[in-house]
């Protein structure tokens, strides 16, 4: 069973970029964890991520880029998505699960970042993020 | 993975829809275009879900601007039969909760109440949003 991976990606502003890599790294943390519902998470997580990147961070604008990168073991996986925007203010998010928020057509993806994922936190005034999530160690692993 | 889409009539007006695989970054839109027909002129669109296997942020919105549609319409979506992971993203965001169901049975039974309210004019449309 492999123990560890790291990887490191630039990837262009483009939506249909998103899933590829996305599947290619959760099969990897499937390998790692043998836990179906940790790397759902990792993959939900790192899917928003990449998609705020490229959609709110890069606007779309393909020539900007996104920078992925992983280093994962069977104890932790840790996260860093950087992107070529002006970053946002996320110390003012609203809860898209209270009150009239719960039927806006958006704003739910770093919400569910932060559900997801043990720990996130912004840098760069928002153009960057990194998440950490610590794996539940099966008995006998 | 894909999404493939499978709707048929189950009463008039009524459609069963059945994704089959992911309804992502990459496929949400696949399920908006091949329900825009049937969200224009349906009573009610009822999601089998079992056979969706993962959903992100983008299908949440993508089911939550069909749900609109109808509602502006004065008709409605029930979805049934989630798989655990997809119900659970459904329940933390809390999101279309009143039109979640563990059986058709039990969606039935909201529909039939639903259509009824329509029919005596208790059920208004939606004030679309600006």
């Amino acid at each position: 069973m492999e123990q560890q991976f790291t990887l490191e990606e630039t990837l262009a502003t483009d939506l249909s970029q998103v899933m590829p890599l996305v599947e290619r790294i959760a099969q990897k943390v499937l390998a790692l964890t043998a836990s179906a519902e940790e790397t759902f998470q990792v993959k939900l997580a790192l899917e928003e991520a990449l998609t705020n990147a490229m959609r709110h961070g890069n606007l779309l604008i393909a020539k900007q880029v996104v920078t992925v990168k992983v280093k994962a073991s069977r104890e932790r996986i840790i996260l860093d998505i950087h992107d070529q925007g002006k970053g946002f203010d996320f110390s003012n998010l609203r809860d898209p699960t209270q009150g009239e928020n719960t039927e806006r057509i958006s704003g739910r993806g770093v919400f569910l970042m932060r559900k997801l994922m043990d720990d996130i936190e912004f840098y760069d005034a928002g153009s960057g993020v990194k998440m950490v999530k610590s794996f539940r160690l099966k008995p006998g692993a | 993975m894909g999404l493939l889409i499978e709707c048929k009539e189950k009463e008039p007006g009524v459609y069963i829809v059945i994704p089959k695989g992911e309804i992502n970054t990459q496929t949400y839109q696949i399920l908006e275009s091949a329900l825009r027909d049937n969200a224009a002129s349906a009573k009610a669109l009822v999601f089998e879900m079992g056979q969706v296997s993962y959903v992100s942020s983008l299908g949440l919105s993508a089911i939550f601007r069909i749900k609109l549609a109808l509602e502006e319409r004065k008709a409605t979506l029930v979805l049934v039969n989630m798989r655990p992971p997809v119900a659970l993203v459904f329940e933390t965001m809390k999101i279309l909760s009143a039109q979640v169901f563990a059986s058709l049975q039990e969606a039935d039974e909201y529909l039939d109440r639903f259509l009824d309210g329509v029919q005596k004019g208790t059920i208004k449309p939606r004030t679309p949003l600006t």
